[in-house]
């Protein structure tokens, strides 16, 4: 488009390379430029579509919702654990933002003292960027606020509100529903439930012991999650409520055990240290297992400091150990039953009677009745009602441990049951199977193992779980029940502890043994008569008591253990069962180191026990609670009762009544 | 007014008559693509003159005036000065050698006292001056292939050299190629040209493995795969990517870019702006703003190409390759073709030293347009 020169002669050569060149040059330009086109055309054309998803997936961003945790409630729908709203205080911490100017500011609205503070900064060493680490938990209404006027001049500061999971009944469950607690590193797994990113939330919390560990998932729920517009630095910018995705309510356990009659059993338990199980003899449902002492569990959830759990597990009475499952005892005299069943199933006449002169020859050494002057002639039903030791060494040596250890089987010794819970310990059933399997140093049987094992000492230990299992058993006197400890997980019920085989024991020897319970509590001579009168009228209880020996009484003159410490003392133990014409209720109290005599310690604390599950009973009620013959009512005055059940009186009579017509 | 009036040396030195001779449509375009740029720096700031838009606009106002005050400076005061001001622009980046405030690991800033500043920006202006100064007493012949070529290459190695060692390689790059542009357009030989471009892309890898420093190898790095680490040094371009291919067709909408409204894009408002422009405005506001780039460049090279006189001819087409080079580069680097070199979109982008430098450029290339009869021999008489 050049003009014609006239200014100038020279048309020259470096005009006309100028000119085609720079047509190159704008050429190369049009190129360039069309190239960008088609790049963009590529980018925005083609595409497109992947690129807005990339796009929202920056802009968008689900914030993981904790969901309520499942409730855990007793038979009847009383809350043993729950969720309370926490405010809470979360710092994150990420590149533009030092979290310890941030607790230094924070310090003055909440108490966050230096020791804390440290602690703190070393957890968002371990913390990666942009995750929120709990500050603070539980903080008044006053100190939330307080910080939400000033989150705007705060940005990596959050206060919210978030559940904490609370145990109303405080210690009478710790041990069966155990507690919950932050998630350590060791719980994240690399697959499965617990490589879910919503157990990096602060506010979640995992199940650590009993029905919370063991029903955890089921407890868990939904992940909710909440749509929110973030920025480059994963700050919220708004939430859109369309897009949240609801958290689902974990399902609730519903336990078969019965919130008064464990708060009952845990206070009646006082200073002691042992365990109470009450199981229901028609059904296997166990409506107590307590264990004492016992714990705060809330404190757990809190996190405890090292002092509160050194002060937990240095106690001698091991608060921390569920001895209802885990704590193994020598049943003692308790398994008295079990031997008096496996003498009928072998043979050995009841009636036949032995003389109990207070000790026996055998093996080299006397073997002592508890009773030193002897109870003289014995059959079997006295010897259960008197728990004559003499009669129960010597048909033991006679029958065998054999025979005793396949009756303690049968009644649930040596077995751990499916209770949904972790932590039973199985104990020891003796046999010479047993020993000659387990006992490395001495595999054989020796007569005077049987001897003991009579009278539920040496081989044979027993948690308090089995001995209430086997005292239902033997008052159930048909089946073998499985204790059942988890009613319903979600509504949905769980397995019936009745759908099992019968005892291998004919009804008659077990008809014997279980008037030889009767006696022990209701003839005046057994040996815990005055402690087992429930005052129930004629809803009577029938029980064994037993004591296990610590230590050996070789050359000990006086058993009489109130002069020694606690940790030498005889363990006491009580198994019962009630009513005894129907039964319906087995209780076993075990006291560690109670001291000399089923009766003393144990036995005045099933009575009592026995009676809150009985009167609970409605049935049982009925049986007591007799009418009253009713009143004679002419001469009174017409009482109605509103529907709140406040007694409406008749106005009171006046000196001189309103005589009728007058006005007023 | 006539051409007749431009061809009369009396009448075309009236300064009413010089003014209507300003490529008026070329001056709209500009104005267009700044106040693009500023409505982009708006919506970014969250509808807010405040901190782009306003100083944006305020400066184009101030850069546009100069132009055409430099429009108006006859082209022989400029064919005077090209051998002064590419001087003073090489004794500048010497002084920045030595006396130079080093921000971020370059040394690129003379700290005058009331502000910093770029000597290399002086340079892209400079050495199209210088070179075109130079080729002007130069025949065709020469141009084409001879010793004398010799004078321009260490005329473009010097800045380059100075620039490079800053380390500001985006910079250095485009001051070579400007004063490579010119010499090809001056005729160098195709043998040479060739043999350059041959030179050029054996020399390129080997660079990149010994000579360029440690984050300028990662970013050529992270171009070739950007996904490979994508929140770290390919985060820009992958960014950048997702802000131009969402926006699709027509656009998110004003105001409505989630990347740039929501940081995700990175500098937002200067060098990736036009990642902005594609994200709330789609391929349609692109290619509108492409266009628009285009008008301009085509419209400065037809005034290259009428001016008579040689050095008009290639200062204005040496400005115009400049900010060819620009917009390339940057679109290019945006749209993940080329890796991230600080190279901003001219006109578009928030940053005063670029659009002070490509106005003064225009003004420049008016200049050549408005004295396009005027016969420059040599400097004298433009001070007349």
């Amino acid at each position: 488009m050049s003009e014609p020169s006239i200014f100038f002669s020279e048309v020259n050569e470096r005009q006309g390379a100028f000119h085609r060149r720079s047509f190159l040059l704008g050429g190369f330009a049009g190129v360039g430029l069309l190239a960008l086109g088609g790049r963009l055309a590529h980018l925005q054309i083609l595409e497109a579509q992947r690129y807005q998803k990339l796009s929202a997936s920056n802009q968008f961003n689900f914030r993981l919702v904790p969901p309520p945790r499942g409730l855990i409630v007793d038979r009847n729908g009383a809350i043993l654990a729950t969720n309370r709203p926490n405010f809470r205080l979360l710092v994150v911490k990420d590149g533009e933002h030092e979290p310890g100017p941030t607790l230094k500011t924070l310090a003055h609205f909440v108490p966050l003292d230096e020791a804390r503070q440290a602690r703190l900064l070393r957890e968002f060493e371990r913390t990666p960027n942009r995750t929120p680490v709990s500050v603070m938990e539980d903080m008044t209404w006053e100190q939330f606020s307080a910080i939400n006027v000033r989150a705007p001049e705060m940005p990596n500061v959050t206060a919210d509100m978030g559940e904490v999971r609370v145990y109303p009944h405080g210690g009478a469950f710790a041990h069966v529903i155990g507690y919950v607690a932050k998630v350590n590193r060791e719980d994240l797994t690399e697959t499965g439930p617990n490589s879910e990113p919503i157990l990096l939330h602060p506010g979640f919390r995992i199940g650590r012991q009993g029905v919370e560990k063991a029903f955890d998932l089921d407890l868990r729920g939904r992940t909710g999650a909440k749509k929110v517009e973030v920025d480059a630095r994963g700050r919220e910018i708004r939430n859109d409520t369309d897009g949240d995705i609801p958290a689902a309510p974990g399902k609730t356990v519903e336990l078969t055990l019965d919130v008064d009659i464990q708060n009952r059993a845990l206070e009646v338990m006082g200073d002691e240290s042992g365990a109470i199980v009450v199981m229901d003899c028609r059904s296997g449902d166990l409506l107590c297992m307590v264990s004492a002492p016992s714990f705060d569990a809330n404190r757990f959830v809190r996190g405890l400091s090292t002092a509160e759990y050194r002060a937990l597990a240095d106690y001698e009475r091991r608060p921390l150990l569920d001895k209802a499952m885990s704590g193994t005892y020598p049943p003692g005299s308790t398994f008295k039953m079990t031997t008096a069943l496996a003498a009928l199933s072998a043979g050995i006449n009841p009636e036949e009677r032995i003389n109990c002169s207070g000790g026996w020859r055998f093996g080299g050494r006397t073997w002592r009745c508890w009773r030193h002057g002897g109870h003289g002639p014995q059959n079997m039903h006295d010897a259960i009602k008197n728990s004559c030791d003499i009669y129960f060494y010597q048909v033991a040596l006679r029958m065998g441990p054999d025979h005793i250890a396949r009756a303690a089987k049968a009644l649930g010794f040596g077995q751990a049951f499916d209770i949904g819970i972790p932590g039973q310990r199985t104990g020891v059933v003796g046999s010479t199977e047993w020993k000659r399997t387990q006992v490395k140093r001495d595999p054989t049987w020796h007569p005077g193992d049987s001897v003991s094992y009579g009278i539920g000492q040496g081989y044979i230990t027993a948690n308090g779980l089995q001995l209430a299992v086997m005292t239902a058993r033997l008052a159930n006197g048909r089946k073998q029940l499985n204790p059942r400890l988890i009613k319903s997980v979600g509504g949905v019920e769980m397995p019936p502890g009745d759908e099992v085989p019968n005892l291998p024991f004919s009804q008659e020897h077990l008809d014997y043994v279980r008037s030889g319970m009767i006696s022990v509590a209701n003839d005046r001579s057994g040996t815990a008569y005055r402690q087992s009168q429930l005052g129930l009228g004629d809803v009577m209880m029938a029980g064994k008591t037993g004591t296990a020996q610590v230590r050996s009484y070789d050359g000990v003159a006086n058993r009489d253990s109130r002069s020694v410490r606690w940790g030498l003392k005889d363990h006491n133990l009580y198994v019962a069962f009630a009513p005894i014409d129907e039964p319906r209720y087995a209780i076993s109290v075990i006291i560690q180191h109670g001291g000399l005599g089923g009766a003393t310690a144990a036995a005045p604390r099933a009575r009592e026990v026995m009676r809150v599950a009985l009167l609970k009973d409605p049935e049982i009620r009925a049986r007591i609670v007799q009418p009253m013959p009713l009143p004679d009512v002419t001469d009174l005055p017409p009482v109605g009762i509103a529907p709140d059940g406040a007694v409406i009186a008749p106005p009171p009579m006046t000196s001189s009544p309103v005589p009728p017509g007058e006005p007023t | 007014m006539t051409m007749s009036a431009l061809r009369r040396p009396g009448e075309r030195d009236r300064l009413v008559v010089k003014f209507t001779q300003i490529d008026w449509t070329f001056a709209v375009a500009l104005c267009l693509l700044a106040g693009t740029g500023a409505l982009m720096m708006f919506s970014v700031a969250g509808s807010s003159w405040e901190p782009w838009a306003g100083p944006h606009l305020f400066r184009f106002g101030f850069c546009f005036a100069l132009m055409i005050a430099l429009a108006l400076f006859d082209v022989r005061v400029w064919f005077a000065l090209a051998y002064p001001i590419y001087g003073l622009g090489l004794l500048l980046l010497v002084a920045v050698e030595f006396f130079g405030d080093t921000r971020m690991g370059a040394t690129r800033w003379l700290d005058l006292g009331f502000m910093s500043f770029q000597p290399s920006e002086v340079m892209k202006v400079g050495i199209a001056l210088a070179l075109a100064r130079f080729y002007h007493g130069v025949s065709a012949e020469n141009a084409r292939l001879s010793w004398w070529l010799l004078i321009p290459a260490a005329m473009i190695a010097a800045p380059v050299l100075l620039v490079a060692h800053q380390p500001d390689l985006g910079t250095a790059m485009l001051i070579a190629l400007t004063g490579a542009a010119v010499v090809v357009l001056a005729g160098l030989s195709w043998r040479i040209i060739g043999a350059a471009v041959v030179a050029f892309v054996v020399a390129v890898p080997i660079m990149v493995m010994f000579v360029l420093h440690d984050y300028q190898r990662a970013r050529v790095m992270t171009f070739l795969d950007p996904e490979s680490d994508p929140s770290g040094s390919g985060y820009h371009i992958l960014q950048s990517k997702i802000a131009l291919g969402s926006g699709g067709f027509f656009g998110k909408g004003y105001g409505l870019g989630s990347q740039s409204q929501l940081n995700f894009l990175p500098e937002k408002h200067t060098d990736f702006i036009f990642a902005t422009l594609a994200e709330e405005f789609g391929f349609l506001g692109c290619a509108l703003v492409l266009a628009l780039f285009a008008a301009v460049i085509f419209m400065a090279l037809r005034t290259a190409s009428l001016a008579h006189s040689h050095f008009g001819r290639l200062a204005a087409a040496g400005v115009t390759a400049t900010f060819t080079l620009y917009v390339l580069i940057n679109g290019a680097m945006v749209m993940g073709l080329a890796p991230v070199v600080g190279v901003p979109m001219p006109l578009l982008s928030y940053g005063g030293t670029v659009m002070l430098t490509v106005m003064i450029g225009w003004g420049l290339v008016q200049s050549v347009r408005v004295h396009r009869y005027t016969e420059v021999t040599s400097g004298k008489g433009a001070f007349v």
